[in-house]
């Protein structure tokens, strides 16, 4: 078929429309749009993106235009003689050569400067913030308040937040699309960037993403940022870094602790503790009603992972503390060699830079868990105690289940925890407020 | 000298797929050393990869059609994406232009086959035997899966401990020296062999991209190769230069690679450009315009292209300076692309245009690529990018080049050029059917992307959740999947079926201007029964339609000047003969080359049983199989080539 077809272009160009309408107004919501103009990074990026976009279109309809016409006019027909047979023309290559100049100029310039402008050093009385990239979860510390913390980001709307970007294992890539641009997680290496959010963000939340392929559970290492008054924020942090519910130097500084808990605190990982004591003021945290849809994870949880759920209802919390912080348990539990509970563990000495899992001082503020994977109820942290790898792929936390298969070590557990020791435990962390 | 009796033509029945007179079977195809069957070998072997590719890529569409779904693992996802990507990059693309540069350059050029006939062959079993050695892991889960540019330290055996990434490490390093062996040969070949006349500025367009890229494969795998020496020896004898715990540095491998990597691309787009740059021409009935600044073009292209490899990493933390001087350089290299675009569109403005199929994938590659370096210059501003790096954008971005680009213009040459090389046409039916599947299927796959990328879709993840606004790209992007595929299966068809049953080809099967028409299709073994002068940038023209070369400089050399250079006036051959009749020596077949290959190539995977704790096994077959290497090298260099 030598001649245009003319239907079948037509089908064409008719699909192409179909798609990009259906795109644009689909009706539904797009959360991670990163054209929204959050913080004043994302509005530089829009202006320059608008620029490049508008460019773009022109060269788009020029090119695209031109070509059209050429194949449409130019098509032979019957009785069309020889075409003059030309070679090349020296004035029309200069004016297409300095045409995409002058395209690229408007672009180069504003560029430079918001290259500049982006990357200039964070104002001096920022927030700071820590990120430090794990497979495959996020940390979050805030030097300037004592806080340590996993998967969920507060940041008060308005302030601009220093982040220094650090990776403990491979690369990572630290992403909130409605929020600003990303910067990777170079290994041995200390990355910047800072961001502002607006100051009318008093109570959204924002999912984030790691960028670079980081191995198995690449797709499922998530956090969410929170932006808040500065007075919650304040709130939060204050309570974020106190120790944990129950612990020994918390009961020490709630009225009601009682005086042999505060003359031997060095012992008391030893001595059985007593129950963990409701806490009452938790700071502020991000109300669940002010979460969208799209900031909870629908991640499904797999069938062949079973629990017997109505023993969360009935756990025992003390019994789970005790599980978790004596010292004499810790080879049936040994969740305080890889976490952090402040507060608890003190023989073990564990730092920040050496825990391989998440700080759970205040687990049960955080709304998702398993590197925001997961919404935090008892029934999915049951399941991921029991068996963590078939929740996330890869994941590096032992299997815990009496008979589960752990893919760590390719092996069926003997050694571990029955689902009413997990139900216990969790409850326990649920507590952890 | 001419013999002194006239040779004897043979007769055959038109449209066999082998010239008459040469050998068949399969032996004869393992030892050719017939720069035109190994063409066709690449061919074949290539398309057979692509489409192990494409399967991998409908798979991964399959996944990714709806959130959450489970129809793979996110360990064979990753193995999937990754192969994926390697594959079309390393050998379904760079062997398809291999196909071409084998076939056509000797052609294009009057030459009778390229410098180093038995190296070129070696080229191509290595090329089958690293391909194999690549591919086959994945039917048992181990395939490399540290994505096709391998970052460490993912890639360090701390953090991939088992076999997927040796086979990548050890893969690619085989596969350089099948690239690195045939660009010597194909510049020694376009330096040393062209017909008479031929100056440079004569060639075809094609070999002339060609020319360019050789240069730019010799000086980009260097980079590549050492970085994978530094994986190697990292992960199979303890050295540390990207071990994390010893201090080093992730960046001094994106470094590296990239160095490499950019170079890469402009490898797989060239070829294409150079045979956009034969088709349109033809089907246009006009010159190419504008050949100096085409040429040129892509001189700047390949030059520029050694400085711009940063533009891969403006998210790791470069600095401002960095950052701007690679932006400044990649707007840049936007000038001679653009130009080259211009110029084709210059091409057809006032011709005849024919819209054959192979017309058509040629049109569409300057459509395509036009949207896909649109995309590329929005990526050249760091800022902008720092949004769009590692998204679904960069996916849209690079399909549009690679896929609208390197492959719209290769099936355009292949429809082009399969009359040459079976001596049928495809049928051009089924060759609209393919072609509109592609074009569409393609636009409705990739197009989509560029939404999800900017709304927020991270790159190579094996699912998202409900809600995240990517749903209905991802769906509309495996519909257009969908539809690839039936092209892709129409393609097929159409090419095994056309061998036998297409409609029959003459020499010059579209009226084209290069020396390739003006020989029988398909052509003898010794190609050029008397050796042409050329007399302009179109010699065939210039015998059959003089009209369309008449303002381009000639030579038209007296009768002394042509028997001088050894040739014969511009002539149409449309007679087969042997060419022992014609006196001409043609070099022997032989299996050396392929043996060679065999034992490099075991040689270099030896070294993966060193990771399954055979160690003796592994200095078994790696020592036995270089003494084996070398002695078919000792055997070949020692043979003569004719």
């Amino acid at each position: 078929m030598t001649r245009l077809p003319y239907r079948r272009l037509g089908a064409a160009m008719f699909i192409a429309a179909l798609t990009l309408a259906l795109a644009a107004c689909g009706g539904q919501e797009y959360p991670n749009s990163t054209f929204i103009r959050n913080t004043e990074i994302n509005t530089d990026i829009i202006a320059l993106w608008d620029r490049i976009l508008f460019m773009g279109t022109l060269v788009f309809i020029f090119v695209e235009g031109l070509l059209i016409y050429t194949i449409f006019r130019f098509r032979a027909k019957p009785n069309t003689p020889m075409p003059k047979p030309v070679h090349g023309n020296v004035t029309l290559e200069i004016v297409w050569t300095l045409l995409p100049v002058l395209i690229l100029i408007p672009i180069a310039v504003p560029t430079v400067k918001t290259i500049f402008k982006t990357q200039a050093p964070a104002a001096a009385d920022a927030l700071q913030v820590e990120v430090y990239g794990h497979q495959w979860w996020w940390e979050f510390r805030y030097p300037q308040y004592g806080v340590t913390t996993a998967s969920e980001l507060y940041l008060p709307a308005g302030k601009t937040v220093a982040f220094t970007l650090r990776t403990v294992d491979v690369l990572h890539s630290f992403w909130t699309p409605a929020l600003a641009g990303k910067r990777d997680l170079i290994s041995n290496k200390t990355n910047y960037m800072w961001y502002t959010p607006d100051a009318k963000l008093a109570e959204d939340a924002f999912n984030g993403f790691c960028t670079e392929y980081c191995g198995s559970s690449h797709a499922n290492m998530r956090f969410r940022v929170y932006t808040t008054t500065p007075e919650n924020f304040e709130s939060w942090a204050a309570h974020q870094k106190l120790s944990a519910a129950g612990s020994p130097a918390a009961l020490a500084a709630t009225a009601s602790a009682d005086s042999a808990a505060k003359k031997a605190p060095a012992r008391a990982a030893i001595i059985p503790t007593p129950a963990p004591v409701p806490v009452s003021n938790v700071g502020y945290i991000f109300p669940e009603s002010k979460l969208k849809s799209h900031n909870v994870p629908h991640t499904p949880i797999p069938a062949s992972l079973t629990f017997d759920d109505a023993l969360l209802a009935s756990a025992d919390a003390a019994a789970g503390h005790a599980l978790v912080t004596n010292i004499a348990n810790l080879g049936k539990a040994p969740c305080l060699t890889c976490h952090i509970i402040k507060g608890e563990g003190a023989m073990l000495n564990l730092s920040d830079n050496g825990a391989k899992g998440p700080n759970l001082t205040h687990v049960g503020t955080r709304h998702t868990f398993a590197g925001g994977l997961f919404p935090t109820n008892a029934a999915n942290m049951a399941r991921w105690i029991k068996n963590a790898q078939v929740m996330k792929p890869g994941a590096t936390m032992n299997t815990f289940g009496i008979g589960e298969y752990s893919a760590l070590i390719k092996a069926k557990v003997t050694a571990g925890l029955t689902d009413k020791e997990i139900a216990d435990i969790v409850a326990y962390l649920m507590s952890l407020k | 000298m001419a013999t002194t009796a006239a040779p004897a033509p043979i007769n055959t029945p038109a449209g066999t797929s082998y010239a008459p007179g040469e050998a068949t079977g399969i032996w004869s195809w393992l030892t050719t050393v017939d720069h035109k069957r190994i063409g066709t070998l690449y061919l074949w072997t290539a398309l057979t990869f692509f489409i192990v590719a494409g399967i991998e890529a409908f798979i991964i569409r399959l996944q990714l059609m709806k959130p959450n779904n489970q129809l793979v693992s996110a360990e064979m996802y990753n193995q999937l994406f990754t192969m994926h990507g390697t594959t079309m990059v390393f050998l379904v693309i760079m062997p398809l232009s291999a196909a071409f540069f084998n076939y056509l350059i000797p052609l294009q050029i009057g030459a009778r086959d390229v410098a180093f006939p038995r190296l070129n062959a070696f080229s191509y079993w290595v090329y089958l035997f690293g391909g194999i050695f690549m591919t086959v892991p994945i039917f048992f889960n181990v395939a490399p899966n540290g994505g096709w540019f391998g970052y460490a330290p993912l890639t360090t055996m701390q953090f991939s401990g088992g076999l997927n990434i040796d086979f990548w490490v050890i893969g690619l390093q085989i596969l350089g020296v099948s690239s690195l062996a045939a660009a010597f040969n194909f510049i020694t070949t376009i330096i040393n062999m062209r017909a008479p006349g031929m100056s440079l500025m004569r060639m075809p367009i094609f070999t002339w991209m060609s020319f360019v890229v050789q240069f730019l494969l010799i000086l980009a795998f260097p980079a590549i190769t050492i970085a994978l020496f530094f994986l190697q020896f990292d992960r199979f004898f303890g050295t540390q230069f990207y071990e994390i715990a010893a201090g080093a540095d992730p960046l001094l491998w994106q470094h590296l690679f990239w160095v490499f990597g950019h170079p890469e691309v402009y490898i797989l787009i060239l070829p294409a450009f150079g045979l956009v740059s034969e088709i349109l021409p033809t089907f246009s009935k006009k010159p190419l315009f504008g050949y100096n600044v085409m040429v040129y073009s892509g001189i700047m292209i390949g030059f520029l292209g050694f400085g711009v490899w940063a533009h891969h990493m403006f998210a790791v933390g470069m600095g401002a300076t960095a950052d701007t001087i690679f932006a400044m350089a990649t707007l840049l290299i936007g000038i001679p692309t653009g130009v080259k675009i211009f110029n084709w569109v210059a091409t057809m403005w006032g011709g005849n245009i024919r819209f054959t199929v192979a017309m058509k994938f040629a049109i569409s590659l300057v459509a395509l690529f036009t949207i896909g370096g649109i995309s590329g210059v929005m990526h050249s501003s760091p800022p902008t990018d720092l949004q769009q790096t590692d998204t679904y954008f960069i996916v849209a971005h690079f399909h549009y080049v690679l896929f609208g680009g390197s492959i719209m213009g290769i099936m355009g040459g292949i429809y082009f050029y399969y009359p040459k090389i079976f001596g049928r046409y495809m049928s051009e039916k089924l060759g609209n059917w393919h072609f509109w599947s592609f074009f569409v299927g393609m636009n409705m796959t990739f197009f989509p992307m560029h939404y999800a990328g900017m709304l927020g879709m991270p790159r190579r993840i094996y699912t998202y959740d409900i809600g995240q606004g990517w749903e209905q790209f991802n769906l509309w992007s495996t519909v257009g999947a969908l539809l690839q595929g039936v092209g892709l299966i129409c393609f097929v068809y159409n090419f095994v079926k056309s061998r036998k049953r297409g409609e029959v080809a003459p020499n010059d099967a579209w009226g084209a201007g290069t020396l390739e028409w003006s020989i029988p299709s398909p052509p003898p073994d010794y190609n050029f029964a008397k050796i042409p002068y050329v007399t302009s940038r179109y010699p065939l023209w210039d015998i059959k339609q003089p009209e369309m070369t008449a303002e381009l400089t000639h030579t038209a050399p007296d009768a002394g000047v042509i028997a001088d250079a050894h040739a014969v006036p511009m002539h149409e051959e449309t007679q087969y003969y042997t060419a022992k009749s014609l006196g001409i020596p043609m070099p022997f077949p032989t299996i050396k080359p392929l043996f060679a290959a065999l034992f490099m190539v075991l040689m270099m995977a030896g070294l993966v049983f060193i990771h399954l704790d055979l160690f003796w096994v592994a200095i078994f077959v790696m020592i036995g199989s270089g003494a084996a290497f070398v002695g078919s090298l000792y055997g070949w260099l020692t043979s003569p080539l004719e």
